[in-house]
């Protein structure tokens, strides 16, 4: 049955994204915000507007029972987590699927299956998709020595329940393995109430790639191509591109043929995005994770494929057919998107919500803005500092590069302190340009230059 | 430290609001700000006055009920069933008719709204009915899990704003209850 009204449980520039998608495809839309986030661009764009409780995400975007109750009383048939929030979590899927709401998103089973690191490795092993070589639960340090010492050092251990970097270390001996491996287990089970660790090899040059799919949930599984999100600060990204050029043209095909046999081994439903270690040196990739929503960086595929994913996902919850092969998904050009956040990189990213006094952004050639802010708009403190992303399209990356970064410099933006000096100092960099960078890049070389510069410029 | 030049433009409605929201989100017991010459005074305690002020602001939930209802109905013509939005409907009674004394009792999330605690009993509370501060005044569910709302304010229940059943938003008043 085609989707007639869509909840959307999620807030920001996401939620707008969403709801657009849906008037254009005659989808009737309720928004679901907390007490902060009841004017703004998102809910002018919704058919209607429910207040789900106050501002703290707890309370609101972070409840599935009352955001699942919401979607029911108001007659919806679907529901689109977005993304971060409770995008992820199965107890949102199972709760729609009691209630005889279509859940664009994976199977609750699969969203399960995927969110433990473990039982996603044992179903990369299954599927035939090559792995970092590593290790099951490690229960403690003596049996992390051991597996150290099998593995060969540097090792990367990490958190079984988790991801965002939490409760993850990386040891180049065993003095390093001896210093962390109990404050990470601490930090996992604070994070995730999982204090289960495992270990890997840890590749010392890496770049992050993914592979963007979408599913049948019946084996059938289509690719979109990839994405590369090396740029990152933290394990969080802040530059994302597509496609992947630093890499040859073989193993990206054997990168596409890996992301569909897992997702059909999963028999996934819907979008998803299969992430790889991409290793250098050795020229070949390991699988991550899969990531069972709709992430932040899809506009790039959407940019370069020419589709509408959020439409797509619509489509598939519907149970409509996506009318779409894989012939017909042909990537052209290159395209980059900037994560403008709220954040001050003059002072260690240090959240910088307020008023937005001045915004006016770039029109031009393949710009395009995927923004909830305008002028006048208060970025609350309270979520995610996200305000929005820049995405430009080009023939070549030269030509995106070159068009990100005239949008930057005619992009005002006056209140809050954003990202945006930090991404343009970043395409403008020799490496960036070559293409020769790796995820590590960003935090060894760039940001120590950019504040040395910072203080040079300083009166 | 007065700069009535500038301070007065400075401040808008939606700061206004902003604040009442971080206030409201805290767990504060009183928010006094001055800048400039404006001046906003925001309690949780009806009687309570800014220091040194002599005329009692208005409680702060008056202005949160204010902008609780503001749900948009549908712009098409609905094609399933569906409650009808909170704003509009017969049992949104405007705030505006409400004596500055009564004091709102509003919903602490979404969810529906049951004046009995179960189908066939009789209702928690009647319009005229004196409650205590911790007497149930109803239901409100949330996927089958029902909680009980208790008042906090000792009086006479002079309004009930929502019919029973009918889906509640997060800060939309339920009761006016005139205190004792």
């Amino acid at each position: 049955m085609p989707v007639k009204r869509l909840f959307v449980a999620n807030r920001g520039e996401i939620a707008l994204r969403i709801l657009r998608s849906a008037r254009a495809m005659g989808i009737e839309t309720v928004l679901g915000v907390s007490a902060a986030d009841r004017e703004g661009a998102g809910p002018e764009a919704a058919d209607r507007v429910v207040v789900l409780g106050p501002a703290p995400s707890a309370k609101s975007y972070l409840d599935p029972r009352l955001i699942v109750h919401a979607a029911a009383a108001t007659g919806c048939d679907a529901l689109h987590p977005g993304y971060g929030f409770l995008s992820e979590k199965p107890e949102l899927a199972r709760l729609c699927e009691e209630e005889g709401i279509a859940f664009v998103g994976p199977r609750p089973e699969t969203i399960e299956a995927l969110g433990d690191k473990m039982s996603a490795r044992a179903m990369a092993i299954a599927a035939g998709v090559p792995i970092v070589p590593g290790t099951d639960h490690i229960a403690d340090l003596d049996s992390a020595r051991k597996a150290a010492a099998e593995l060969g050092y540097p090792v990367v251990m990490k958190a079984s329940a988790g991801g965002g970097g939490r409760g993850m270390f990386k040891a180049a001996s065993e003095a390093e393995l001896n210093a962390s491996f109990e404050s990470a287990s601490r930090a996992a089970q604070a994070a995730f109430g999982d204090s289960r660790l495992y270990m890997e090899r840890f590749v010392e040059a890496a770049r992050h790639v993914e592979v963007q799919v979408i599913g049948d949930g019946e084996g059938g599984v289509l690719h979109f191509g990839e994405r590369d999100c090396s740029v990152q600060r933290r394990y969080q990204k802040l530059i994302e591109e597509a496609p992947a050029s630093a890499m040859p043209d073989a193993l990206r095909t054997r990168l596409h043929e890996a992301a569909i046999r897992i997702c059909a081994h999963a028999r996934y439903r819907n979008a998803g995005t299969v992430e790889f270690l991409y290793d250098v040196a050795r020229q070949d990739i390991y699988f991550i994770e899969v990531n069972s929503r709709i992430q932040v960086e899809h506009p790039v595929t959407e940019e370069i494929t020419g589709i509408d994913l959020i439409a797509c996902q619509l489509k598939v919850a519907g149970g409509d057919a996506l009318g779409l092969t894989q012939a017909d998904i042909r990537p052209a050009g290159h395209a980059i998107e900037v994560r403008i956040n709220a954040e001050d990189p003059f002072a260690d990213f240090r959240p910088s919500p307020g008023r937005i006094t001045g915004w006016e952004p770039p029109r031009g050639p393949g710009v395009r803005l995927d923004s909830h802010a305008r002028a006048g708009y208060l970025v609350p403190p309270f979520y995610d500092s996200m305000i929005g992303k820049l995405i430009v399209h080009g023939h070549d990356r030269a030509q995106a590069i070159d068009r990100l970064l005239q949008a930057i410099a005619d992009f005002r933006l006056e209140g809050p302190q954003t990202t945006l000096p930090l991404a343009a100092h970043i395409l403008d960099h020799p490496d960036f340009r070559a293409n020769t960078f790796t995820t590590r890049w960003l935090e060894d070389r760039v940001l120590p230059d950019f504040a040395a510069e910072r203080r040079a410029d300083a009166p | 430290m007065k700069t009535p030049d500038t301070a007065p433009q400075q401040v808008k409605p939606e700061d206004i609001e902003a604040l009442i929201e971080v206030f409201q989100a805290s767990d504060w017991d009183e928010m006094h700000l001055t800048m400039g010459e404006f001046e906003i005074f925001l309690s949780n305690d009806p009687n309570a006055a800014p220091q040194g002020a002599a005329p009692a602001p208005a409680p702060a939930p008056a202005a949160l009920a204010a902008s609780a209802a503001s749900a948009a109905a549908p712009g098409a013509a609905p094609a399933l069933a569906a409650p009808a939005p909170a704003a509009g409907g017969p049992a949104s009674a405007g705030a505006e008719d409400v004596p500055a004394h009564w004091q709102v009792v509003s919903a602490p999330n979404l969810g529906t709204f049951y004046r009995a605690p179960k189908p066939g009993a009789a209702n928690y509370c009647e319009v005229g009915q004196s409650v205590t501060a911790d007497s149930e005044l109803c239901l409100i569910e949330v996927m089958k899990l029902f909680t009980a709302l208790r008042g906090g304010i000792a009086g006479t229940v002079r309004r009930i704003c929502v019919a029973d059943g009918e889906m509640v938003e997060y800060g939309q008043p339920l009761f006016y209850i005139e205190p004792a």
